[in-house]
C-alpha cells in the first residue's frame, strides 16, 4: 500500500479528477441507477475501500475485476447493508440513501447472491428462495409464489430440484443455483453476483449468463464481481478495476485488453509476490491411493515430496478441501491408503496424524485456526506444550523463550505476545497458525486449507515466503485452494480436480489458467 | 523446577493474568473498583465483622465456593454449566456418611472417587459423543435424584459414631470448610496456570477445532474438567455432610445456580476458554459480602436472593459491553 | 407416509414413542383396570397443562438456538402476580401475568441482540431475578387465592378427559402450529434458528425475532403459572425449578433440536404427553415416584446421546476398527 501510495502520490489530485470526468462523460446519459462517491471503510489498520466512486447506469451489466483482498466484497458488503462505510455516500436514482441493514438494500432495489451463500439448511427450497423477501405475505404459502419459484429454477435449468427439499439435501452447486433464483425472484433495480460461478459447470454457468441478459433487456441493472477474465468479455459492458482499495479505472469492454486488464488488476509483474522455488526435492513423503469420502471424493491420487508445495485446485465444493481435511484426520469416514515416509498412516483420527507430525493449517481462522480469546503466546506454543513441560507441569520461560523467538520469524511484534489474538489483523492470525507449525521437532507434513483466504496483499506475500521455508527445512506441503492465481504462483505440482474426481496432474510452468480453469469446470474424462 | 523458574514462573503467571488491551484494563478496572467499594462498604458498616451469621455465611460460602471452583472446569472447557453438581454433593455426602464405618480415609476416598466418577461419565459422554453438555446434566439431575431416593428410600443417612468430628473443627484457626475452600481454590489455580493440562483445557474451551488441528485430544481433556469437576464438587459434600451430621438429598438444593452465579460474577466467560479458579473465589466473596451487608442493613432473605440475580444479569451486561465484540 | 419416515421425521418421533409407552403400560396393566381409565388420561391432560406451554415456550427458544433458563422463574412469579390481582375478575389476573411475561421475555430479547450475547447468561440472570422478586412480592409465605370457585373451574373435568386448563393449553399449541407452519413469521423464526447470519442478510429481521420469541416464551411459562396457581388456590414464591427439566426432556423429545432450525409445536405436544403419560401410567401403576425421576432421566439421557454430534463419527470408527481386525 505504501508502494502504491509512492507510485501515485502526485497524480492521486489528477486521478479524480480523472475518474469524474469518465464517470461523466459516459455514453447513455440516463441517471444512474446506482451510484457511489468517496467511499472508505478499513477495518482498524486494514484500508479495505479508499475514495471509490463508479456509476451503474439502467439496463448495464457493469463487472468489477480486482485479485482477492482488493475491496470487490467491501465494496458490495456497503451496498447491500452488512458494513457502513466511514466515508462517502450511496446514490440511487440520483439521491442520497442510507443503507443500515440488509433489509434496507432490499427496500432501495438492491439485491445480491454474496460468495457465502446465504441459505438457510432446514428451510426447504421454496422457503428460501421467498426467504426475506419484502414481496411475501402473512401467509406465505401461495400458488403463485411457488409458480414464480418454479420458474426461476426452471430458467437456470434446474427444475429438477423439489421445491420442497431441505437446502441440507442439495450439492453446492445446486445450492448456487437456488441462491441466483432467489435473485431472480426479486424486483431489484440491481441485482449483485459475486464470484457467483465459483461451484458451476460451464453449462450451468452459460445458462446464468442468459439469464443476466434477459434481466438486462428488461431494463434492470447487474453488478457482476469477479476475477474470471474471460467471464468479463463474456458479458459485461463496462468494467471497473479495483486493486489495493482503490478504483483503478472503469473502461467499456471495447477499450479494455487483456494484457491492460491484468495489468490494472495487479498492477505489478506477478513474479514479485511469489517467491523462486526450491530446486531441491526429497524423496517421496506423502503418497495417497485411492482415497474416496462417501458423497464427495472418489479415488483420489497423489505423491508428495519433501520440500514440495503440492496444490489441489478446485472449485469451492469439488473436494478439495475435504480431502486435504481428511489427510488431516479431521473426516472421519475417509477410506484410502496413504502411506507417510514409508509407513501407512490411518485415516480418522486427527490425534493420530498429529502424532505422526502431520500439521493442519485452515482459512476458516475463527472455526478452525486460532484460538482467539487466548493470548499470542499461548496460541504459538499450542502444539509445543509436550515438548515443554516437566511431570505435567509447563516450562513457561522456554515456551515463552521459543514463541518469541518464532514471532520474530513470523513477523509478529515480539511485544505483542501479551495480546489476545483477536486483537490481531486476520493476516497476522493467520500467520499464528503458521507459527504454531514452525520448529516442530517432529513435523514433516503440513496441510492447508485455503490460508490465504481474506486476507490483505501484504500478509500474503509474507506467508508464501513462510511456505518456502517450510519447504527448505524439509516440510512437504500440500495446499488446497479456489485462488489459481495462487496456485500458478506457488505450486510446484498442480492436481486439478472436478467434482471429487482428479483431472490432471502438472508441473510448474506445464500449465496455464485456461487449462486449469478448462479442467475445474469441465465434466471431462479424468487424465493420468 | 528450579526456585528461579518457579519465581519467574509466578511473575509471569501474574503478569500474564493482568490484560494487555485498553478494553481489557477498563473491564479489569471496572471489577477493582467494585471490589474496593464493596470491601470500603463492609468495613465501614458496624458489626460487619462480629456478627454471628457472619461465621455461618463464610461456611456456605465455602461450600458453594467449592462447587463453584467445580463448576469452573465445566464452563473453562467450553461446556457452560452443569444441574447435577447440586445432587453431586448430596450424594457424595450420603456415599462418604455410608462408608464411614470402613474409616474416616477411606470414607474421604470412596466419597471422592464416587463424585469423580459420577461426573466424569458425563464428561465421557460430553466429550467423547460431543452429546449437549446441559440436556446431559439434566438428565444426570433427574438419574442420581431418583437413583439415591429409590436406594435410600428417601431417608437420610445418619453416621455411626462421630468419625467425621474431625472435619468439623478448625485449621491454623481457621474453619474446616473454609480452609478447605482456600485449598481448592490454590490447587486447581496451579493446575489452571501452570500445568500442561490447565493449558490444554483453555484450549479445547476457546475452539475445538482448532485445538484437535494443534494436535490434542480434547475428548481427554473434558473429561478430565469433568473429572476435576466431580472431585471438588465432592470436597464440599464431605464438609457438608460432616457439618450437619446427616448425608441427605436436601443439602445439595439450589447450589448450581448458586455456583454458576459465583463463576459468572467472578468474571469467567460463560463461552469458555477465559477465567480463573481465583476469578471465581472473588466471585463467591462478592456474593457473600453483597448478603451481609443487606442483611445488616436491614434487608430480608428475599431481597438479598433477588439482588444477586440482579447482580448477575448486570455483571454479565457489563463483561460485554467492556470486553467489545 | 411409509414406516420409515414415521421414525426419521423428528416430529412424528415422540408418537411412536407414546404408542410404545402406552402398549407397554397396558401390558403392565395386565387387565387390572389401573391403568386404561378416563381418570388417568384426565390426570395426564392436568399435567399437559402444567409442563406442555412451558415446552413450547422453551421449545421455540431452542428453535432459534437459544435457551430460556427462566421459564421456571416465570412461573412462580406469574402465579403471584396473578393470585395478587385476580381476586375481583380471574381473567384480568391470568392477563397481567402474561402481559409481564411478554414484557419481561422481550427485555431479555432486547439484551441479548443489544449486547449480542448468549440468551443462558441473560436468562439465568432473569430466573434468579424472578425468582427472587417471587420471594420478595410473597414474602417467602405461600399466599392464598380467594376464589375457591376459579380454582374449582378450571379444573373441572369437560369431556371426562379435559379441563380448562388442559383445553387452554391445547389452544396455545393450536395456535403455535398454525402460526409455525403456515406464517412467514414462523418461517422466519425457523431461518433464524437454522442460519441466522444467512437468514440476515437475506433481509429476515432477526433482531426482531429474537425478542419475540422470548417474549413468547415468556408468556407461555406466565399463562401456565397463573392457571396453576389457580387451580393450587395459593401462590408460592419457591421458583418452580423443578419444571425446567421435564419441559427441556419434552420438548427434546419431541424434535427440537438443539443446534436450532428444527422442531415443530405438534412435535412438541408429543413430547409433553410422552413424559406425563409415564408419569401418570407409572403413578397409576403404582410405582414410587422417584422412578419416574430416573425413567425421565434415562430417556433424556438416550435423546441426548442419540442427538449427540460425534456420536456417528465415533460409532463409525470403532465398527471400522472391529471389521479390520477380524
Amino acid at each position: 500500500m505504501l508502494l502504491s501510495g509512492l507510485e501515485f502520490g502526485g497524480t492521486t489530485a489528477l486521478r479524480e479528477v480523472a475518474q469524474q470526468r469518465e464517470v461523466d462523460a459516459r455514453p447513455g446519459t440516463a441517471p444512474a441507477v446506482l451510484g457511489v462517491r468517496h467511499l472508505s471503510k478499513s477495518f482498524g489498520p486494514v484500508t479495505a475501500l479508499r475514495n471509490v466512486s463508479l456509476d451503474i447506469s439502467p439496463g448495464e451489466i457493469h463487472g468489477i475485476c480486482g485479485e482477492n483482498g482488493a475491496g470487490k466484497s467491501t465494496l458490495v458488503k456497503i451496498l447491500t447493508g452488512v458494513y457502513r462505510p466511514d466515508a462517502g455516500n450511496i446514490f440511487v436514482n440520483g439521491a442520497v440513501v442510507s443503507i443500515a441493514t440488509p433489509r434496507q438494500a432490499q427496500e432501495q432495489g438492491i439485491a445480491i447472491v454474496a460468495q457465502e451463500l446465504s441459505l438457510c439448511p432446514d428451510l426447504s427450497v421454496e422457503d428460501n428462495i421467498w426467504l426475506g423477501s419484502l414481496r411475501v405475505p402473512f401467509l406465505h404459502k401461495r400458488p403463485e409464489l411457488r409458480r414464480r419459484a418454479a420458474e426461476a429454477l426452471n430458467l437456470l435449468g434446474a427444475g429438477y430440484i423439489a421445491l420442497d427439499a431441505p437446502v441440507a439435501t442439495l450439492g453446492m452447486g445446486e445450492r448456487q443455483l437456488v441462491e441466483i433464483a432467489r435473485l431472480l425472484t426479486r424486483d431489484a433495480r440491481v441485482l449483485i453476483l459475486d464470484e457467483p460461478t465459483a461451484t458451476l459447470t460451464d453449462v450451468e454457468i452459460e445458462r446464468i449468463f442468459a439469464a443476466l441478459l434477459a434481466v438486462k433487456r428488461e431494463g434492470r441493472s447487474v453488478l457482476y464481481i469477479t476475477h474470471r477474465l474471460a467471464e468479463v468479455y463474456t458479458i459485461c459492458d463496462r468494467v471497473t478495476v479495483l486493486r489495493n482499495g482503490e478504483l483503478v479505472a472503469t473502461r467499456s469492454r471495447e477499450e479494455l485488453d487483456r494484457g491492460m486488464l491484468i495489468e490494472m488488476m495487479l498492477g505489478r509483474p506477478s513474479g514479485e509476490m511469489y517467491p523462486q522455488e526450491t530446486p531441491t526435492h526429497g524423496a517421496s513423503a506423502l503418497h495417497v491411493e485411492g482415497l474416496s469420502l462417501p458423497g464427495v471424493v472418489t479415488d483420489f491420487a497423489m505423491n508428495a515430496r519433501s520440500g514440495e508445495i503440492v496444490c489441489i485446485a478446485g472449485q469451492v465444493g469439488s473436494g478439495a478441501a475435504e480431502i486435504v481435511a481428511a489427510l488431516a484426520g479431521l473426516v472421519h469416514d475417509a477410506d484410502g491408503r496413504v502411506t507417510l515416509d514409508g509407513k501407512p498412516l490411518k485415516l480418522g483420527s486427527a490425534v493420530r496424524a498429529a502424532q505422526r507430525g502431520i500439521m493442519y493449517v485452515s482459512g476458516d481462522r475463527a472455526a478452525e485456526g486460532v484460538f482467539r480469546r487466548l493470548s499470542v503466546l499461548h496460541n504459538l506454543a499450542a502444539t509445543r506444550l509436550r515438548e515443554f513441560s516437566l511431570f505435567g507441569f509447563l516450562r513457561g520461560g522456554a515456551l515463552r523463550a521459543i514463541a518469541s523467538r518464532i514471532a520474530h520469524r513470523i513477523g509478529i511484534d515480539r511485544r505483542r505476545l501479551r495480546s489476545r489474538a483477536d486483537e490481531l489483523s486476520g493476516g497476522n492470525q493467520q500467520k499464528l497458525a503458521f507459527g504454531r507449525c514452525l520448529e516442530r521437532r517432529t513435523g514433516s507434513v503440513l496441510l492447508m486449507n485455503e490460508p490465504t483466504r481474506g486476507i490483505d496483499v501484504g500478509a500474503r506475500a509474507e506467508i508464501y515466503r513462510l511456505m518456502r521455508s517450510f519447504c527448505e527445512e524439509g516440510y512437504t506441503l500440500v495446499m488446497a485452494s479456489s485462488d489459481l492465481e495462487e496456485i500458478l504462483g506457488v505450486g510446484d505440482i498442480i492436481i486439478t480436480l472436478y467434482r471429487g474426481r482428479r483431472v490432471g496432474r502438472y508441473a510448474r510452468g506445464e500449465v496455464t489458467m485456461h487449462r486449469i480453469v478448462a479442467d475445474i469446470t469441465h465434466p471431462m474424462e479424468p487424465r493420468a | 523446577m528450579s526456585e528461579q523458574a518457579l519465581s519467574a514462573g509466578w511473575r509471569h503467571a501474574w503478569r500474564l493474568s493482568l490484560p494487555y488491551s485498553r478494553r481489557g484494563r477498563i473491564l479489569f478496572a471496572i471489577r477493582a473498583a467494585a471490589v474496593l467499594i464493596l470491601i470500603a462498604a463492609a468495613v465501614s458498616t458496624p458489626g460487619f465483622f462480629t456478627a454471628v451469621s457472619l461465621f455461618s455465611l463464610l461456611n456456605t460460602t465455602s461450600f458453594i465456593g467449592c462447587v463453584a471452583i467445580g463448576m469452573t472446569f465445566i464452563t473453562l472447557s467450553g461446556n457452560i454449566m452443569s444441574f447435577a453438581l447440586g445432587a453431586t454433593l448430596s450424594t457424595s455426602g450420603m456415599v462418604f456418611m455410608a462408608a464411614l464405618p470402613l474409616g474416616l480415609t477411606a470414607a474421604l476416598l470412596t466419597a471422592m472417587a464416587f463424585g469423580a466418577a459420577i461426573t466424569g461419565f458425563q464428561g465421557a459422554v460430553i466429550g467423547y459423543f460431543r452429546a449437549n453438555p446441559i440436556i446431559v446434566s439434566m438428565a444426570a439431575l433427574a438419574l442420581i435424584t431418583g437413583g439415591a431416593t429409590l436406594i435410600t428410600q428417601g431417608q437420610g443417612i445418619y453416621p455411626q459414631g462421630d468419625a467425621a468430628a474431625a472435619l468439623r473443627g478448625h485449621i491454623f484457626g481457621v474453619p474446616m470448610p473454609l480452609a478447605a475452600f482456600i485449598a481448592t481454590v490454590v490447587v486447581v489455580q496451579v493446575v489452571l496456570s501452570f500445568t500442561r493440562f490447565g493449558r490444554q483445557l483453555y484450549m479445547v474451551g476457546s475452539n475445538w477445532r482448532a485445538a484437535l488441528a494443534s494436535g490434542l485430544e480434547p475428548a481427554r481433556i473434558v473429561l478430565g474438567a469433568y473429572v476435576g469437576a466431580g472431585l471438588c464438587t465432592a470436597v464440599a459434600g464431605i464438609l457438608m455432610a460432616a457439618r450437619y451430621s446427616s448425608g441427605d438429598l436436601e443439602l445439595g438444593l439450589g447450589y448450581d445456580y448458586s455456583a454458576i452465579s459465583a463463576v459468572l460474577v467472578g468474571g469467567t466467560s460463560i463461552v469458555g476458554g477465559e477465567g480463573s479458579a481465583v476469578r471465581t473465589l472473588v466471585g463467591a466473596f462478592i456474593i457473600a459480602i453483597c448478603q451481609v451487608l443487606l442483611l445488616l442493613h436491614g434487608f430480608s432473605t428475599q431481597i438479598q436472593y433477588l439482588c444477586i440475580g440482579v447482580i448477575v444479569l448486570f455483571v454479565i451486561m457489563v463483561q460485554t459491553l467492556a470486553e467489545g465484540e | 407416509m411409509d414406516v420409515r419416515s414415521l421414525f426419521t421425521n423428528r416430529s412424528a418421533r415422540p408418537y411412536g414413542l407414546l404408542l410404545l409407552i402406552a402398549v407397554l403400560l397396558w401390558v403392565l396393566d395386565g387387565g387390572r383396570g389401573l391403568f386404561l381409565t378416563p381418570a388417568t388420561l384426565f390426570s395426564v391432560l392436568q399435567q399437559f397443562a402444567t409442563i406442555g406451554p412451558i415446552a413450547l415456550g422453551l421449545g421455540l427458544s431452542m428453535i432459534i438456538r437459544e435457551f430460556d433458563l427462566s421459564v421456571g422463574g416465570m412461573l412462580s412469579l406469574s402465579g403471584c402476580i396473578a393470585v395478587l390481582t385476580g381476586a375481583q375478575y380471574p381473567a384480568l389476573g391470568v392477563a397481567l401475568a402474561v402481559l409481564f411475561g411478554v414484557i419481561w421475555g422481550s427485555f431479555q430479547g432486547a439484551i441479548m441482540v443489544w449486547l449480542r450475547l448468549g440468551s443462558i447468561g441473560v436468562t439465568l440472570g432473569g430466573l434468579l431475578t424472578l425468582g427472587g422478586l417471587a420471594y420478595v412480592v410473597t414474602g417467602n409465605l405461600s399466599i392464598t387465592y380467594p376464589r375457591m370457585d376459579v380454582a374449582l373451574a378450571v379444573n373441572q373435568p369437560i369431556l371426562y378427559v379435559f379441563s380448562l386448563r388442559s383445553l387452554i393449553a391445547l389452544g396455545a399449541f393450536l395456535i403455535a402450529a398454525f402460526f409455525m407452519a403456515r406464517t412467514r413469521g414462523g418461517r422466519d423464526v425457523y431461518a433464524t434458528g437454522s442460519d441466522r447470519r444467512a437468514a440476515l442478510v437475506s433481509g429476515v429481521r432477526t433482531d426482531a425475532i429474537i425478542p419475540a420469541v422470548f417474549a413468547c416464551s415468556g408468556a407461555l411459562a406466565a399463562l401456565s403459572g397463573s392457571l396453576l396457581s389457580y387451580s393450587l388456590a395459593a401462590a408460592s414464591g419457591v421458583a418452580l425449578t423443578d419444571a425446567l427439566v421435564p419441559a427441556t426432556a419434552a420438548a427434546i423429545i419431541g424434535g427440537v433440536s438443539l443446534t436450532g432450525g428444527k422442531g415443530t409445536p405438534l412435535g412438541v405436544v408429543g413430547g409433553v404427553l410422552v413424559l406425563c403419560l409415564l408419569s401418570a401410567g407409572l403413578n397409576a401403576v403404582g410405582t414410587p415416584p422417584a422412578v419416574q425421576d430416573v425413567v425421565t432421566g434415562g430417556v433424556l439421557f438416550i435423546v441426548a446421546v442419540v442427538d449427540a454430534v460425534d456420536l456417528g463419527p465415533r460409532l463409525f470408527a470403532i465398527r471400522r476398527a472391529l471389521t479390520k481386525s477380524f
